[in-house]
């Protein structure tokens, strides 16, 4: 629907002056086609579709996302049946740069930052979509914050002696690895032999796949089944077969504190820990044909004050020189255009059954009582 | 040692001196109490309620032994027997001894009371009656303190009006008492000891007033002058009447004037009324400016009405101001337990608004102190249209939402039409919330809260 497309494109661009205008009264359903309708997930959502959500089928989600989407989102997706992003600025920004970087230079980092409750994980998983839609293998780390704290095994690797391995953790993230990367598991082989004990050992030339069945299967050697995966994606990626993109969310919990404690109460450092240390080095930029895009989180971090937000606060001095030459991206709160836009969202799916939740007094109030920001609406448009 | 006068039974026109008792009384320890704490500067300086006449020392457990008046010296001997006695008897059954019978035989006759009938009783004397010459004692000794405290504070005596004497007291005798009248004072005592009435008859016993017997001569009085005056405007009227003149028409304005309340007829009156009496006396006052030549008598009807002062005080709202940008803004503040807030709420805006220099959703991550905020913003219907600017100090963060609203609406009525602003203020929007925490008192846990009650 070629000119179907035009006309929305013409509407849309005559749409400012018209929501500029108080007494034009839209339609809802007006509206909704307008601002907010479902836009195909294709590949190219460009700066005209800002605003507007776009629904991404339920097998994707699943295949793309078996961990990573907020929980309340999850809830939202499970509630509506289906999931519907926003498209907004920073993913729109994320897409160009990404279409425009040369895979020849070393990885380009990344790094999105912003105020509580933006949507800087949403983000993150727009791009995650997309580049899984265009055929990455996608490193997604949910929450490195998850690795950092709150272990209930800690063992002393087998590999080297003075880090610990987390078993639990990295045998989950094995599993949803496996889940979103299917095929890229049978194509990359590995490229030497590992040992890991003293019957098990995978040759060379094998294909990853058999790495992480290693790894759930022997739960022990996990971590170093993590390790070995993102050695060999580091490896073998600047041959130009496919592209990676690594996608940790929370990356200032790789350079922080831990609240992990030694079995004699000392406290553990982030470079103890397997995971974080072979994390840290794929967040290095000695490696090229990918890109490396990172989410700051607050939310989750330790011995870190509510108000912190910026990068050189979050990710302290140690972490901001790792990252060092990186690109910052703010997720602001919701403009008056997005704004507008959740709400005719919410509306649309009748989520806001209040009455004066329909008026345009209530959209007032409603802006007013969120600030614009989109984790308070959500949580303000629960109960209505 | 003169004896006591027997008929202190019976009500005597003259007054008692202090009863000298046969044994020297040996002074209680409430005497003794009472001698030491007796004030040694001049009682000048009263409490409200005390007004103090010198207290008398009283004696406790007195034994009056009454011997007879003018005794024999027979029955002198038998007198000092029968105090024997006495003396040996409980302190309870104080027997009297009373003469009996003409100045020959003097037989003495034994009559037991019990000590509630010569102790003195307090509660049936009335409030404490204050002789002229005690009253101008005061007076003296009240001028006199003037000029002293004049010279103390280095002031002009000769210039010292009553605000000066209150200034220097409340200056020397700093209270942290909460109510005015508990305060240390100095007063004109004519202020302080209430006004009581002379004696209403002569030295032969006969009233002065012709209307005494009616037992309130000063209200019937009143009512036969103001009947009196009736009756003048209705002979006026008549005569009016009869020379075909019209009735004139100048009515005076009862609206801002009320008439005297009872307590304050009472105080002019000097005497009780009953509430009957007090209304009958009004009626006839309603008569008699009612009545079309009531004007004649105006100076007798003003003095018993009073003045109502004009309470209401329009509240100025000020004006709208206009910054460097020329963008409308006002200024507002208000308070709300112990927080204080200042707000500027500025024109054309989209509600942004800054606390302390902190974005609102950062300063107040709750909503219920949002939801506070926006208040007045809804009630207008101008949720997003202005901008706000706030500090605001003290108290919690609960509070200190109140005190952002008051301010917000306050600042607010400059934007507004007076119909507005009257809808507000009926809102609740522009009312101080007066709540503050209550005192802890002694004896309870909290303001409220007493201890744990445990049987034993």
């Amino acid at each position: 629907c070629c000119s179907g497309s035009h006309l929305l494109v013409l509407i849309e661009r005559s749409l400012p002056s018209l929501l500029g205008a108080e007494e034009v009264r839209l339609s809802n359903q007006t509206i909704w086609s307008l601002t907010v309708c479902n836009l195909p997930s294709q590949a190219n959502h460009t700066e005209h579709h800002e605003g507007r959500h776009y629904s991404i089928p339920l097998e994707e989600v699943k295949a793309v996302f078996p961990h990573g989407l907020p929980y309340r989102f999850q809830q939202q997706v499970k509630t509506f049946n289906e999931a519907c992003l926003m498209v907004r600025k920073p993913a729109l920004e994320l897409f160009t740069y990404l279409k425009n970087s040369n895979f020849a230079h070393p990885a380009v980092r990344y790094v999105i930052y912003g105020e509580r409750g933006t949507g800087k994980t949403m983000t993150l998983c727009h791009v995650v979509h997309y580049c899984a839609r265009q055929g990455w293998l996608v490193l997604h780390i949910p929450d490195a914050h998850l690795w950092v704290k709150n272990c209930k095994e800690l063992m002393q690797s087998s590999y080297k002696k003075e880090r610990l391995d987390q078993p639990l953790q990295a045998s989950s993230w094995l599993k949803n690895f496996k889940t979103s990367n299917e095929h890229f598991l049978k194509e990359i082989k590995t490229q030497q032999k590992y040992v890991w004990g003293k019957r098990e050992s995978t040759e060379q030339g094998r294909p990853l796949g058999e790495v992480v069945e290693q790894g759930l299967a022997r739960v022990r050697s996990a971590s170093d089944a993590v390790g070995v995966v993102l050695k060999e994606i580091k490896q073998q990626c600047h041959l130009g077969s496919f592209r990676v993109l690594v996608a940790v969310d929370g990356v200032n919990a790789l350079w922080g504190r831990t609240t992990l404690k030694k079995e004699d109460k000392s406290p553990v450092s982030p470079e103890e820990l397997t995971l974080v240390y072979n994390l840290r080095k794929m967040m290095m930029n000695n490696w090229n044909g990918g890109a490396i895009v990172t989410t700051l989180s607050q939310t989750g971090s330790l011995f870190k004050p509510s108000s912190a937000y910026l990068p050189h606060e979050l990710l302290g001095k140690e972490g901001f020189d790792a990252l060092d030459p990186f690109v910052p991206v703010l997720v602001p709160n919701y403009s008056q255009r997005e704004f507008e836009s959740c709400y005719h969202y919410y509306l649309h799916r009748k989520w806001l059954q209040h009455e004066q939740a329909r008026t345009e007094a209530g959209k007032e109030e409603l802006r007013f009582l969120s600030g614009s920001n989109p984790q308070q609406l959500e949580r303000l448009a629960g109960p209505l | 040692m003169r004896p006591p006068s027997a008929c202190s039974a019976r009500g005597c026109a003259h007054q008692r001196p202090s009863a000298a008792p046969l044994t020297p009384p040996r002074p209680s320890r409430s005497a003794l109490a009472q001698r030491r704490a007796a004030p040694s500067l001049p009682a000048l300086i009263a409490t409200h309620r005390a007004g103090a006449a010198p207290a008398l020392p009283a004696n406790r457990g007195r034994r009056a032994f009454l011997g007879p008046c003018g005794a024999e010296p027979g029955a002198a001997v038998m007198a000092a027997a029968m105090r024997r006695l006495l003396r040996a008897g409980g302190r309870r059954g104080a027997a009297l001894v009373v003469a009996a019978g003409g100045a020959r035989s003097q037989t003495l006759r034994l009559i037991y009371t019990t000590t509630a009938a010569w102790k003195k009783n307090v509660a049936a004397s009335g409030p404490e009656k204050y002789t002229e010459a005690f009253i101008k004692k005061q007076i003296e000794e009240f001028n006199l303190g003037k000029r002293h405290l004049a010279n103390m504070m280095g002031e002009d005596p000769e210039t010292f009006t009553q605000e000066d004497i209150d200034r220097a007291i409340a200056y020397l005798f700093p209270s942290g008492l909460f109510d005015k009248r508990a305060r240390p004072m100095m007063k004109h005592p004519t202020e302080i000891f209430p006004e009581q009435r002379k004696i209403q008859w002569g030295e032969d016993g006969r009233p002065f007033h012709f209307l005494f017997y009616t037992g309130k001569q000063s209200y019937y009085s009143l009512m036969h002058d103001t009947y009196e005056k009736l009756l003048n405007v209705q002979k006026h009227q008549d005569q009016m009447a009869a020379q075909d003149l019209p009735p004139q028409k100048e009515k005076k304005n009862l609206v801002g004037s009320r008439w005297l309340t009872k307590t304050e007829l009472e105080e002019m009156l000097l005497e009780k009324l009953s509430d009957d009496d007090y209304s009958r006396f009004i009626q006839l006052l309603q008569k008699l400016v009612t009545s079309p030549c009531g004007n004649i008598e105006e100076n007798y009807i003003k003095k018993f009405s009073r003045e109502i002062s004009a309470q209401l005080q329009k509240v100025v709202i000020e004006p709208l101001k206009h910054d460097d940008r020329g963008v409308a803004f006002s200024t507002g503040e208000g308070e709300r337990k112990t927080s204080r807030a200042t707000v500027i709420v500025y024109d054309n805006g989209t509600g942004k608004i800054t606390v302390n220099g902190i974005d609102v959703l950062h300063y107040f991550p709750v909503l219920q102190d949002r939801e506070q905020l926006l208040f007045p913003f809804q009630f207008l219907d101008r949720v997003g249209k202005h901008d706000m600017v706030c500090t605001v100090s003290g108290g919690g963060r609960s509070s200190q939402a109140g005190a952002i609203r008051l301010a917000s609406a306050k600042a607010l009525r400059s934007f507004v039409t007076e119909k507005e602003v009257e809808f507000m203020r009926q809102a609740g929007l522009l009312t101080v919330d007066p709540r503050v925490k209550e005192r802890k008192k002694p004896g309870q846990e909290g303001a409220r809260r007493k201890f744990t009650w445990k049987k034993r």
